[in-house]
């Protein structure tokens, strides 16, 4: 944990701000896990909102006041949440909420957010239908990320699938919605099973997948540690098929070596989006925190657009007035690494997926670009 | 009795004080938390209502590890169970004011069902500390799977949100978690102090004791058990309510591990300490660890570690030493009155003899250790079992008070056999042992002691502590012959050996046995001791009718008070006669070759 | 024939991972809460190894030095004073696997550190191809198992351990000295914990917290064993079946809390397991 660094970029960032003069800072409130499950993709959300309020900064920043971000530690679970957003929310009185968190701690800080009628846009992707009025979602939902693996498999020839994952919300979210999307496209699911989120030992599961006769597999399996443990032990296994993963990133499969080569990834960023927003964001990152910098992800970009959304937003309002905010944020949009995001849809944002396919090297290569696909009907009562 | 009538003034003057300050403490406690809000910021509010919430955890663990010395993790998943149940069934039946009566009942109910099954499972004659421990650890695993696994039922790892709890507002809740908290706590504090409160404390130091006492402390810690689990529901309740959210690791056993923590920062034993110690490190974890999560966490865990090695009872405890030194005298000079108790009437005496023992047998593995014992005891009798070293005279002694031990035949106590029979159920038929090391509860007074021997028959208040202590006049005999009524309210563990060894002479005759078994009652005392205990001893069996079986090497102690002297060698017996014959045989002379001591 | 090889090498591993802390148990009574941290320790000493260029393998006697040293600073320091304490002993322990665990995220950060696999691959046996290292940590477990054999019937140090078992008070008496048999113990086990946290790595992810979910199942394995390698074999083996067919045959979910469960079980049933096996 490079912590007295990020110490460092916070203080510096105030001091950006001081420019400002008497101007009150916009206080933007970051919970998000530093320790506990998230903490190995947090230091790089924070890094993206750091890059964030420094451009804007520097560019005048929003309705000429400075922004200002409060990072707390949510400890990536509900109890954690609790006690960041209670700080952030009451304490410090920040403005707006955005974050990239656990499900748990997301809706842990509902409430809360509720009571203090703060906007909260929240940053990671998820396996949807979190609906309230002060929530807004600009990462992906299964109904985005699912169809293009399955299309692409489906393409290659597959119809019997396996799929594992770990036994928790997202996992099995992420599962119910790939198994009505691969029956519905005339797949056969030949077999589905959980492990407990701390589980270690794969093997059984393993035996029944190699027995299955299956011809592709999809995992959803929770965050850093779990993906690596399947993986380990099914390329310990000999397993070699078709193997697409909705929860692992390009930081995880690059730390897995050779083991990850093949796995196939869907997301709405990957590094090697081929685009100038994409260059310039990368270059900028390298150039703020040089060797601290953390592989931007699917995880950290969001919050960075978030962060230009917000802006966007409260110029559109004039004010950072709750209520102002959030009857603008649908409306406005921001062209960013991973394109052009509007929350237009039920508080939710239509997202050009990728389709990319692990190197040897631990890069991602895209294999397959789809424009705009829709997040469904997430929340028809907003 | 003017000394007792001079005695019970300034004691009633220190109940009346300590009522008095804690009825103060409550007061300002109380007066805290409805006022509380208007001070405090809503980040304060919000903080402090679950540090408060949470506090009320650590007393059950307080009580249960602190007082009872029961480790636990597992109160965090009796939390989680009543939080789950309130959120379940708000969220899938609805909320209405019977609704939210039903879910505070259930939140208190499941808990008490699991708790007596955890109990149940954890506390069996025979149970070690560490298997209960065990069980602490795989109860809320298991609850937390089945969390994960229940889908939309539970909500899985996302937890439960969106339901309709109490219509209360932010400073609403903090008095109603105060409010709770301040009536636990005071509950606790005047349960600990009251005479049956004094018995956990007496199953941590000597467990055993207990049972010999003729406590069931297996079904007590299962009743302790189910209780603070309902307790911990109860909390589950509020926190359900008050956060508007539960999520699994509110059932974790790390969640558990951490009420530990707070509980020994804190000073286990102690109710406050670990009332503070939470209120502080929760409300200090959600105010510093924004910053500095990991350092928080290492700072943490080191200060546990440290506080564990070197301050097992935590600061308080060391707050607590120093001011009960300063005023030591006060406590000391008082004490309960002593009341002569009417003598119970046992069961119509049987012709059956009180004790009869018929070809018992011992043996570990292949080898035996008693043989063939046959022998009956009639009341008044007092019968010495003498032999060398190893001859199996504790053994023997251990057969007759523990239905588990023997390997054949049969032992009846007033006609009944005691086979398969615990302690505890064989105290009851009117049996009490004196162990040869004297078996006492070290942190606990004179009186307090006495009293446990008496909480099998009579059920001590669960309020107050008693101004009174009835005794048969057979025990506060011995306690005027040794001077120990000067004492009852000194802590134990200050006693001499001779002093604890005549205590627990009365705390045996206390239980108004018809028998009791002493193994060498006056190993380690003074002549002069020892000339008590016989005289205690004769007037016991002589005059009330009292059956004694003792265990001794002083053979001269033997020939002075036995009527009946027993031959115990190589596990066999060997001789049973009067003191004349046995004396004066020629196997007691061969076995005690040389015969010195004789 | 799948099944079979799964269940010999899930209980391979299981004794593999519990066999450290079964050699503390079995002689100073003491569970050391802080196992999962000696495991952690262990692996990062695999990616020290790796980050340092070295073949992968001397991963292993770095780890049994780096553990066993750590152990005798802790048990100095920590554990000595808490003989007569086991609960307090219990507490102590954990409380020192969280600051290890902490000190090892700020030293190396939180994310999941890459390993160099020590075998990779398949093998033919019994007419099936099944993952190398899961047979070879099957011939790991034998050799840890026998290793203890010999070091328990063979030598001195393993003689005292037995003495003191028994009666400490009388071995202390024989002029054993029973302070160093206690440290060396501890070493011995902790250093064991910390090679089984390199025998982990082909098989897990290496991150701060990996060792936590291996603690609570060899702690039950350990207290059903008691102080018996070979009862600890057979309930690894019972055990680690059970949650095999349990995984295979009902559900994985339940399967992950079979070994706890079915030993609190056993435990209250019978009070000490297996050890009389």
């Amino acid at each position: 944990m490079k912590l007295p660094s990020l110490i460092a970029t916070v203080t510096s960032v105030m001091l950006a701000g001081a420019a400002f003069a008497a101007e009150d800072p916009i206080r933007i409130g970051v919970p998000v896990g530093l320790s506990g499950a998230n903490s190995v993709v947090a230091p790089s959300v924070v890094q993206s909102a750091e890059l964030a309020v420094e451009e804007i900064n520097a560019a005048g920043g929003v309705l000429g006041r400075p922004l200002e971000l409060v990072i707390a530690d949510d400890a990536s679970g509900a109890a954690g949440a609790q006690k960041a957003f209670d700080s952030l929310v009451f304490q410090k009185e920040v403005d707006v909420l955005i974050s990239m968190e656990t499900s748990a701690a997301r809706n842990a800080g509902l409430p809360i957010v509720s009571r203090g009628r703060v906007p909260y846009i929240y940053t990671s992707f998820y396996e949807g239908r979190s609906c309230n009025p002060y929530l807004f979602v600009d990462a992906w939902v299964p109904e985005q990320q699912v169809p293009p693996i399955v299309d692409y498999l489906n393409a290659e020839g597959a119809k019997k699938y396996f799929l594992i994952g770990s036994d928790y919300a997202f996992g099995r979210g992420m599962l119910d919605f790939a198994r009505s999307y691969v029956e519905s496209t005339g797949g056969e699911i030949v077999g589905e099973e959980y492990l407990p989120m701390d589980g270690t030992d794969w093997t059984a599961i393993i035996s029944k997948l190699k027995a299955s006769g299956a011809e592709a597999m999809i995992t959803s399996t929770a965050g850093g540690a779990p993906n690596v443990t399947l993986t380990k032990q099914l390329r310990g296994a000999g397993v070699d098929l078709p193997y697409a993963n909705l929860a692992v990133d390009e930081g995880t499969a690059k730390s897995m070596g050779a083991d990850a080569a093949g796995i196939l990834i869907s997301a709405s960023y990957v590094t090697g989006i081929d685009s100038a927003e994409n260059k310039a964001f990368l270059d900028a990152m390298k150039a703020k925190f040089g060797d601290e910098l953390r592989t931007p992800n699917d995880l950290s970009v969001p919050q960075y657009e978030a962060v230009y959304l917000y802006k966007a937003a409260v110029e559109k309002a004039g004010s950072t007035d709750a209520k102002a905010v959030l009857d603008v944020l649908p409306e406005v949009s921001f062209t960013g690494p991973r394109g052009t995001i509007q929350m237009s849809k039920q508080h939710h944002a239509p997202l050009t997926m990728y389709l990319g396919q692990v190197q040897e090297d631990g890069s991602v290569v895209v294999v397959e670009t789809f424009k705009d696909v829709d997040p469904g009907e997430q929340c028809p009562k907003l | 009795m003017p000394d007792t009538l001079a005695a019970s003034l300034p004691r009633n003057a220190a109940v009346r004080r300590r009522v008095l300050l804690l009825g103060l403490l409550a007061l300002v406690a109380l007066a805290l938390v409805i006022f509380g809000p208007l001070v405090l910021s809503r980040f304060s509010i919000n903080v402090l209502t679950r540090s408060m919430i949470y506090a009320i955890l650590a007393i059950t663990v307080d009580l249960l590890w602190g007082f009872t010395g029961i480790l636990t993790f597992g109160q965090a998943a009796f939390f989680g169970v009543g939080a789950y149940a309130t959120a379940m069934l708000l969220t899938h039946i609805g909320s209405s004011p019977s609704l939210m009566a039903l879910a505070l009942l259930l939140a208190i109910l499941v808990p008490i069902v699991l708790g007596v099954i955890v109990g149940w499972l954890s506390f069996y004659y025979g149970s070690t500390p560490i298997y209960a421990t065990v069980i602490s650890l795989v109860f809320p695993i298991v609850v937390t799977q089945l969390i994960y696994s229940g889908g939309t039922l539970t909500g899985s790892s996302s937890g439960m949100v969106g339901y309709f709890g109490l219509p209360f507002g932010l400073e609403g809740f903090f008095r109603l978690s105060g409010i709770s908290l301040v009536i636990v706590a005071l509950g606790a504090l005047i349960f600990v102090r009251s005479d049956s409160g004094r018995i956990l404390t007496a199953i941590r130091d000597n467990e055993t004791r207990c049972a010999y006492l003729g406590l069931n402390t297996q079904r007590i810690k299962i009743l302790l058990t189910a209780v603070l689990a309902g307790v911990a529901g109860l909390a589950g309740f509020l926190y359900a309510n008050a956060s508007g959210v539960v999520a699994p690791e509110n059932t974790s056993f790390v969640f558990g591990t951490e009420l530990v923590v707070w509980t020994a920062l804190g000073g286990r034993g102690t109710i406050l300490g670990p009332v503070l110690g939470t209120i502080g490190i929760d409300y200090l974890s959600a105010s510093l660890s924004g910053e500095l999560p990991f350092l928080w966490q290492l700072v943490v865990g080191a200060l546990f570690v440290v506080m564990i090695i070197f301050l097992p009872n935590g600061l308080a405890a060391l707050v607590t030493r120093l001011t009960r030194r300063g005023r030591g005298e006060v406590v000391a000079g008082a004490g309960p009155e002593l009341v002569p108790q009417p003598p119970r009437s046992h069961a119509a005496p049987s012709d059956a003899p009180l004790l009869s023992i018929d070809k018992l047998e011992k043996s570990y593995g292949s080898q035996k250790v008693l043989t063939d014992i046959t022998l009956d005891v009639a009341p008044g009798e007092l019968v010495s079992l003498v032999g060398p070293n190893g001859a199996g005279k504790t053994t023997m002694m251990r057969c007759l008070t523990d239905g588990k031990e023997s390997s054949g035949g049969v032992v009846r106590i007033a006609g009944k056999s005691i086979a398969g029979m615990v302690p505890n159920q064989i105290v009851a038929l009117g049996v009490g042992r004196k162990f040869q090391v004297a078996s006492v509860f070290e942190s606990l007074t004179v009186a307090e002691c006495l009293r446990m021997s008496r909480a099998a028959l009579e059920a001590p208040s669960i309020v107050t502590a008693s101004d009174r202590l009835s005794l048969p006049p057979a025990a506060i005999e011995i306690l005027q012959l040794t001077g120990l009524d000067k004492l009852l309210t000194a802590e134990v563990s200050l006693l001499s050996h001779g002093q604890k060894q005549s205590l627990e002479l009365a705390m045996v005759v206390a239980l108004e046995p018809r028998m009791i078994l002493l193994d060498e009652p006056t190993a380690g005392l003074t002549k002069a001791e020892r000339t008590t205990i016989g005289t205690i001893l004769k007037k016991l069996t002589n005059e009330l009718g009292f059956a004694a079986i003792l265990v001794e090497h002083d053979l001269d102690f033997v020939r002075d008070i036995s009527s009946r002297i027993v031959v115990l060698h190589q596990g066999r017996l060997v001789l049973d006669g009067s003191v004349e014959e046995v004396v004066n045989s020629d196997i007691v002379k061969t076995i005690y070759s040389g015969g010195d001591h004789v | 024939m799948t099944l079979l090889l799964d269940i010999v090498t899930t209980a391979a591993i299981l004794f593999i991972v519990s066999a450290g802390l079964l050699a503390i148990f079995g002689v100073l009574e003491i569970v050391n809460f802080a196992h999962g941290a000696w495991l952690t320790v262990g692996a990062y000493c695999a990616v020290v190894t790796g980050g340092l260029g070295l073949n992968p393998w001397l991963a292993l006697p770095l780890a049994f030095v780096a553990g066993a040293v750590l152990g005798g600073v802790t048990e100095r320091l920590i554990v000595r004073p808490l003989y007569a304490r086991p609960l307090d002993a219990i507490l102590a322990t954990w409380g020192l696997g969280i600051v290890i665990g902490q000190l090892i995220t700020l030293w190396f950060g939180r994310d999941v550190q890459f390993t160099e696999n020590l075998l990779s691959g398949t093998i033919h046996v019994l007419g099936i191809s099944y993952s190398l290292y899961r047979i070879f940590a099957l011939a790991a477990a034998l050799v840890i198992g026998l290793g203890f054999a010999f070091l328990l019937e063979g030598t001195r140090l393993g003689l005292s351990a037995r003495a003191i078992i028994m009666n400490e008070p009388l071995a202390r008496a024989l002029g054993l000295d029973t302070t160093r048999i206690r440290l060396f113990t501890f070493m011995i086990g902790t250093g064991l914990t910390a090679l089984a946290g390199v025998l982990l790595t082909p098989l897990t992810s290496v991150d701060p917290t990996m060792g936590v979910s291996w603690l609570i199942g060899s702690f039950m394995l350990v207290m059903v064993a008691g102080s018996s390698f070979g009862a600890l074999a057979i309930a690894c083996l019972v055990f680690g079946g059970a949650q095999v067919l349990v995984s295979t045959f009902i559900s994985p979910i339940l399967g992950g809390i079979t070994v706890a469960v079915l030993s609190a079980l056993v435990l209250r049933i019978s009070s000490k397991g297996f050890a009389r096996a």
